[in-house]
């Protein structure tokens, strides 16, 4: 069993995928604040490489689920200089796979369009999307110098998946389940290189409106959403 | 125009001050007053502090945050890598918002060329290709620096302009044993930033045109990086003055 770094573990997204990970490898877990459930973790402030280096020692692999969204310091301190240290880490230790994370960057530039695969990124000058932007691009260079495989998966919207019909609404059309993205997860986990040794997946698991496509993640890491999630949202006709 | 120019105390900075000083008034950050001259005025202080960035920005016209690394970096690398990003980022980060909210509607930042140098030396390297970038902390932070600059131009009505130097030297200093295709002696690349302020693209409605890149070397027989040769991509009326004839024409490297 593979032995997992989770940073960022008390987050908005980690705490939802963990139990279905858990089986899968075994997890360090580390944040800077208490897990939801009150379970012991590592204290990892990823402004200090010593911090994110330690943790680090001795694991197959990292996720690094870190970000501050709005703060003019600490989005760039956690999200772009907390990327460098996981990647400078990894380079020093032979740490060979990173899982990264972050927002699309793009999502509403492309409403109005169809088959949208990988698209320029369009972060903007906010904190969330510059500083996550800036922390894609350090993941990319170290990947391809010390040839560590970095699997990015961006978003657009989490949540829990449907569980009975939703009546009168349509579905986000960039949104993941967290049982579709803990499977990618595991995918992203197993996967013994990527191209370029860095690539980014759009992490969708409703496809209907043929907007955002899966192609690249269903190619290179065989991802498929585990239902048909778009069936939940069937208007009675 | 008003000037602010940052890493004033940097060789570059001090090559664009002196471009810049005839018909301009400017404000040198980073170097302490040395000739008494009515139209250049000096100013100090951390960048990535937005006061003191909101200070340095008022009355300007045009900002030249030239990249340069300052003085005094920490001695233990890692520090020093941290203060490199933290600047390269946040830095301009801070003082381009604060540009922006001072009314400023001209930026020009200094990257480098260097981010190419992972490719082979038989291709031409113009804008069209995809960087590169070592993990050295001063060439990734420079570029870093870069893509924070790029994005004022997508969310504003601003020009801001991209130079990625070349290796920068005095043509006066080169020598046949270190010849380096990279070359870019310092009035050029000063020419270059005074050049880049009369770009008057900020009421251009698409970003990609606000926004402007350009490689910056010099003009040598056989180039490996090629200036200007892209449609679209010209610095309007730059042509390198210092084209190091003497050490390419006996062969070069």
């Amino acid at each position: 069993m593979k032995k997992v770094l989770l940073l960022g573990a008390s987050g908005q997204i980690a705490p939802n995928i963990i139990p279905a990970m858990e089986s899968h490898c075994d997890l360090t877990l580390a944040d800077i604040k208490p897990y939801p459930d009150g379970r012991s973790i590592e204290h990892v402030d990823m402004r200090h490489y010593d911090q994110v280096r330690d943790a680090m020692r001795g694991m197959d692999a990292v996720m690094n689920f870190t970000v501050n969204r709005p703060d003019p310091i600490l989005s760039f301190h956690v999200s772009t200089l907390g990327a460098l240290h996981v990647m400078k880490a990894a380079a020093e230790l032979g740490i060979k796979k990173v899982v990264h994370t972050g927002p699309q960057l793009v999502r509403s530039y492309y409403d109005q369009d169809f088959e949208i695969t990988d698209v320029p990124r369009a972060p903007g000058t906010g904190y969330y999307g510059i500083t996550k932007m800036l922390s894609y691009e350090i993941c990319r260079t170290y990947a391809r110098i010390y040839d560590i495989q970095t699997i990015c998966f961006v978003f657009n919207g989490l949540g829990l998946e449907p569980n009975e019909p939703i009546k009168g609404e349509d579905f986000p059309p960039f949104r993941i389940f967290w049982k579709d993205l803990s499977h990618a997860c595991c995918l992203a986990l197993d996967i013994e290189a990527v191209p370029d040794n860095y690539q980014e997946f759009n992490m969708v698991s409703m496809t209907a409106h043929q907007k955002y496509t899966l192609e690249k993640a269903k190619r290179i890491l065989g991802y498929e959403p585990a239902e048909r999630w778009e069936n939940y949202y069937k208007r009675d006709a | 125009m008003n000037v602010l120019i940052t890493g004033a105390e940097s060789r570059l900075g001090q090559a664009i001050a002196r471009e810049l000083a005839p018909g301009n008034r400017l404000r040198l950050w980073g170097t302490g007053e040395s000739e008494l001259d009515e139209n250049i005025t000096y100013f100090k202080g951390d960048m990535r502090d937005p006061d003191i960035a909101w200070q340095a920005v008022q009355n300007m016209q045009a900002i030249i945050h030239t990249g340069e690394p300052p003085p005094n970096l920490p001695e233990d690398d890692l520090a020093c890598e941290q203060k490199l990003l933290d600047l390269a980022t946040r830095g301009t980060h801070v003082l381009f918002k604060a540009g922006i909210e001072a009314g400023i509607k001209r930026f020009v930042y200094g990257s480098t060329l260097q981010i190419f140098e992972a490719y082979p030396d038989d291709v031409y390297i113009s804008e069209m290709w995809r960087p590169m970038p070592s993990t050295d902390k001063f060439q990734l932070t420079r570029y870093l620096g870069e893509m924070t600059a790029r994005e004022f131009a997508r969310d504003f009505p601003v020009a801001v302009t991209v130079l990625r130097l070349g290796k920068l030297i005095a043509e006066e200093n080169a020598s046949p044993k270190n010849s380096d295709l990279m070359w870019v002696d310092y009035r050029d690349a000063a020419r270059a930033f005074r050049l880049s302020l009369n770009r008057d693209a900020q009421s251009e409605l698409k970003w990609n045109k606000r926004f402007a890149l350009h490689h910056i070397c010099a003009d040598i027989q056989n180039p490996k990086y090629l200036v200007g040769k892209i449609s679209g991509f010209q610095l309007r009326g730059f042509q390198p003055q210092h084209n190091f004839e003497a050490i390419w024409r006996g062969g070069g490297a």
